[in-house]
């Protein structure tokens, strides 16, 4: 774990050192068209960017030791604050599309790996470069279209509607509303979630389709599996338990690099469609120069990518016994 | 009935129940208004922008505003006002205003909101307040702004831009305040915001007139909805039922649905291109042939599809201090630009490097791809750059970029935007510099005399299109879509007012 923080150490200069070389700063993007050179001098002076970068780094870093990543120029809140409201909606979709992609990708995968050059695969390959060739921006808006515009399916956006669900406990909307027992209010955050998920799951689905095929296929040649047939076991078995568990470790590599795609990902499509996750707020503060967001949300997600390849890791020794650390 | 249907009966009513129970009771009306900003902080000074001004002006309060219909300044929280000397503005507050909390609003908040907006570490309204030197409370409802120097334009400053906050809640709750226990005391009533997603204000029907009002909504909700296809399928669907800022491509698609309108409002924004006045753009006529060289109205109705209004100076119909005598200057022409290029020393044409930003403004790319084209024709050799927008806007602001295309929004009266971006040291925007056009505004600034101060104006006005530092281009007309049973004509200060409102039956 702590072979990390130079990571984080690393991550975070490069971070700073690139927003302070863009052109702009959070001055000029946030106090209006109306300002004097006077006003950006002062809110300069306020939110300590007279000061030399090299010295706003080092503060940055020291404070950022005692769990404390700064203001924000842009939400006038804490960065730690401003970031944890923000991260359920994220964790929610995230969590929703990557469901999206293993019920559809797996079983797809698993059946054309089975029968390659059948039918099955055939459809199952196309529909693969479909998803994986599909820029989720353009999906989203013709998901919009389609589900919201034409066959009044879902709302168009956005992660509630005003006035259903109760305040939010958790700040998870699934989990809020089966603790409060509100039904109406689950309904409403499934049909929110569901296109923004689809927009960015039809992408992994492609992805890992793709992988689950290639990995059935390797293990179907394997001795062990020939062996499993000569036992005369069904077809069956042979392919759920003797070739799919073998062939688990390649896919979930696989969606565990997705999963930290997905948080990324996530940006545009949060965008398209309203979504009020991380995401989107990267776009504000990338757009406002605000330095303190930025930093704190980008070591938000080395994070996440380097706990989730933790928790991958941990968990082929769970599938393959003979992974052991 | 068999046990299974029975039990699946009794779950169905159950969870029937549950969701009757859970549903709040309803308004009676609620609109919902699909906006393109954002909304992300509860502090009222924490952002500078045009929508924003308008939901805290109506929840918190301010002290007045511009009407357009009328074409003059009106009190809100503020009965009226005088200029006691060209340094002092008193401003009478009305008596029967009240908090939301019930206590009585005076002339100690407004000066607690002056300092608020002056000194809270994240406040984003400084230039609001910049020509005042001093608020005072002169008694319990009339307050005092003294100004640095004669400002005869201090309304454009103060009216619906310097909000209203309470100064009871904010000595007892400090920063928290403005999270845990937002009162206003505006015809509006804080009812939830959800960072990123929504901004929820019900209608208090303590405020003085708002009773009357039977048809204003009960209920509004802004809707963060940046994407155009989303703003105009959320309409259609009727979960919104007003729509901001619909591109004109998207237009014949609210028109043609039954339940749906679109209406167009002149904003307030002026387009421009500016030239600083470094070569080649010192020499006065290869300005001049700048303006000469665009096509103006063939754009408008073109790429345009007739949704902007040409602009002959540097404002139009509705501003304050308009001129409508003003003849139109310069005529589409490209002999004449290459003439005034010849006249400049450059018979032979000269490269040129025009910058815009992309997605900002209503087609701005396209728009520029045509202007750069119009150039060339004219005997520039024009080349079109498209910086993002944060570097552009930081360049133009630090007076690194030499030409242009840009948008001044809020100009009510022009006053301020003239000084900041055409007076001597007003802002390295663009760095022009003319002692007659200084001295010019210099007057106007000091002339109280409305009939008085509008001629210093359309002169300095004059002067400016003219000399033209920039080339005025148009003003965009903004399309807003709305449900057939919703009766709004929008504002071209983009300000979106409850009270404005009406819900049909």
């Amino acid at each position: 774990m702590f072979g990390t923080l130079p990571v984080l150490l690393l991550i975070t200069l490069l971070v700073f050192v690139l927003l302070h070389a863009a052109p702009g700063d959070p001055a000029t993007m946030l106090l209006g068209q109306e300002n004097t050179a006077a006003d950006l001098a002062e809110a300069k002076r306020r939110w300590g960017l007279d000061q030399p970068v090299h010295v706003q780094y080092v503060k940055f870093v020291l404070s950022a030791a005692t769990a404390d990543l700064g203001r924000s120029f842009r939400f006038a809140a804490p960065v730690k604050e401003v970031i944890a409201e923000r991260l359920p909606a994220t964790i929610e979709l995230a969590a929703f599309s990557i469901l999206i992609a293993v019920v559809f990708a797996i079983p797809l995968g698993v059946a054309a790996g089975a029968r390659p050059n059948s039918w099955v695969d055939n459809i199952g390959t196309s529909f693969g470069l479909f998803g994986i060739s599909m820029p989720n921006f353009w999906l989203g808006i013709m998901l919009i279209l389609l589900l919201a515009g034409n066959f009044h399916l879902v709302p168009s956006g956005g992660r509630s509607t005003y006035g259903i669900a109760g305040p939010s406990q958790t700040g998870f909307y699934f989990l809020d509303s089966v603790m409060q027992r509100n039904w109406a209010a689950l309904k409403d955050a499934f049909l929110h979630v569901l296109m923004p998920a689809l927009a960015l799951g039809v992408n992994m689905i492609g992805i890992l389709m793709r992988v689950t095929r290639s990995s059935v296929l390797e293990t179907a040649t394997e001795e062990y599996v020939v062996t499993a047939r000569a036992k005369g076991l069904t077809e069956r078995i042979v392919l759920w338990r003797h070739i799919l568990s073998n062939a688990l470790i390649p896919i979930i590599t696989v969606v565990g690099l997705e999963l930290g795609t997905l948080l990324s990902g996530s940006i545009i499509v949060e965008t398209v469609f309203a979504w009020p996750g991380v995401g989107s707020l990267l776009i504000t503060g990338v757009t406002s120069r605000d330095y303190p967001l930025v930093t704190g949300l980008v070591l938000m997600y080395t994070v996440a990518f380097v706990t989730i390849n933790l928790i991958i890791d941990a968990l082929y020794a769970f599938i393959d016994p003979r992974i052991r650390y | 009935m068999n046990r299974r249907q029975k039990l699946l009966l009794t779950g169905l009513t159950a969870l029937l129940l549950i969701t009757a129970q859970a549903r709040p009771a309803e308004a009676q009306t609620r609109v919902s208004i699909g906006v393109t900003e954002t909304m992300e902080t509860y502090n009222p000074y924490g952002d500078s922008v045009s929508l924003l001004y308008g939901i805290w002006c109506q929840v918190m309060g301010c002290l007045g505003t511009y009407d357009f219909d009328k074409g003059d300044y009106v009190g809100m929280l503020a009965e009226r006002w005088e200029v006691k000397d060209p340094n002092t503005w008193i401003f009478y507050l009305r008596k029967d205003i009240r908090w939301h909390d019930g206590s009585p609003f005076t002339a100690d908040d407004v000066v607690h909101s002056f300092n608020r907006a002056r000194n809270d570490p994240q406040s984003k309204q400084t230039q609001n307040i910049a020509p005042i030197a001093s608020a005072a409370a002169v008694d319990k409802y009339t307050v005092r702004f003294t100004t640095k120097q004669p400002t005869a334009p201090l309304l454009e400053y103060l009216f619906d831009r310097l909000i209203i906050t309470n100064k009871a809640v904010y000595e007892k709750y400090g920063a928290e305040a403005d999270r845990k226990y937002p009162t206003g005391a505006g015809p509006y009533k804080f009812k939830e915001l959800v960072p990123g997603q929504r901004f929820v204000i019900a209608k208090n029907p303590d405020y003085p007139g708002m009773k009357q009002l039977t048809q204003a909504p009960d209920e509004i909700i802004y809707r963060v909805m940046r994407e155009d296809e989303q703003r105009v399928t959320a309409l259609l669907n009727g979960e919104i039922q007003i729509a901001q800022f619909i591109p004109p491509h998207l237009r014949k698609r609210v028109e043609s649905d039954p339940n749906t309108k679109a209406t167009t409002v002149d904003s307030v924004e002026i387009m421009f291109l500016a030239m600083q006045p470094k070569p080649p753009f010192d020499k006065k006529e290869v300005r001049q042939a700048v303006c000469h060289a665009i096509d103006r109205d063939r754009i408008i109705a073109t790429l345009l599809q007739g949704l902007a209004a040409r602009l002959d100076g540097p404002i139009g119909p509705g501003q304050y201090g308009y001129d409508p005598n003003l003849k139109p200057k310069y005529d589409y022409s490209p002999d004449k630009a290459r003439k005034l290029l010849a006249q400049a020393g450059y018979p032979n044409g000269v490269d040129v490097e025009i910058q815009t930003p992309v997605g900002r403004y209503t087609l701005d790319k396209q728009l520029n791809e045509a202007i750069a084209q119009m150039l060339n024709g004219a005997g520039f050799r024009a080349k079109l750059l498209t910086p993002e927008w944060a570097t552009l806007w930081s360049n133009v602001q630090a007076g690194k970029t030499p030409f242009y295309y840009m948008g001044r929004g809020s100009i009510v009266d022009p006053s301020v935007a003239l000084s900041q971006y055409f007076e001597t040291g007003g802002s390295p925007r663009i760095g022009y510099s003319n002692p007659k056009f200084d001295k010019l505004l210099a007057t106007e600034r000091q002339t109280f005399e409305p009939a008085k101060r509008r001629k210093v104006l359309a002169e300095a006005m004059s002067l400016l299109t003219d000399d033209a530092p920039a080339c005025f281009l148009w003003r965009h007309k903004m399309i807003y879509g709305m449900a057939k049973n919703i009766d709004y004509k929008p504002t071209p200060s983009g300000r979106i007012f409850g009270e404005d409102i009406r819900v049909l039956k």
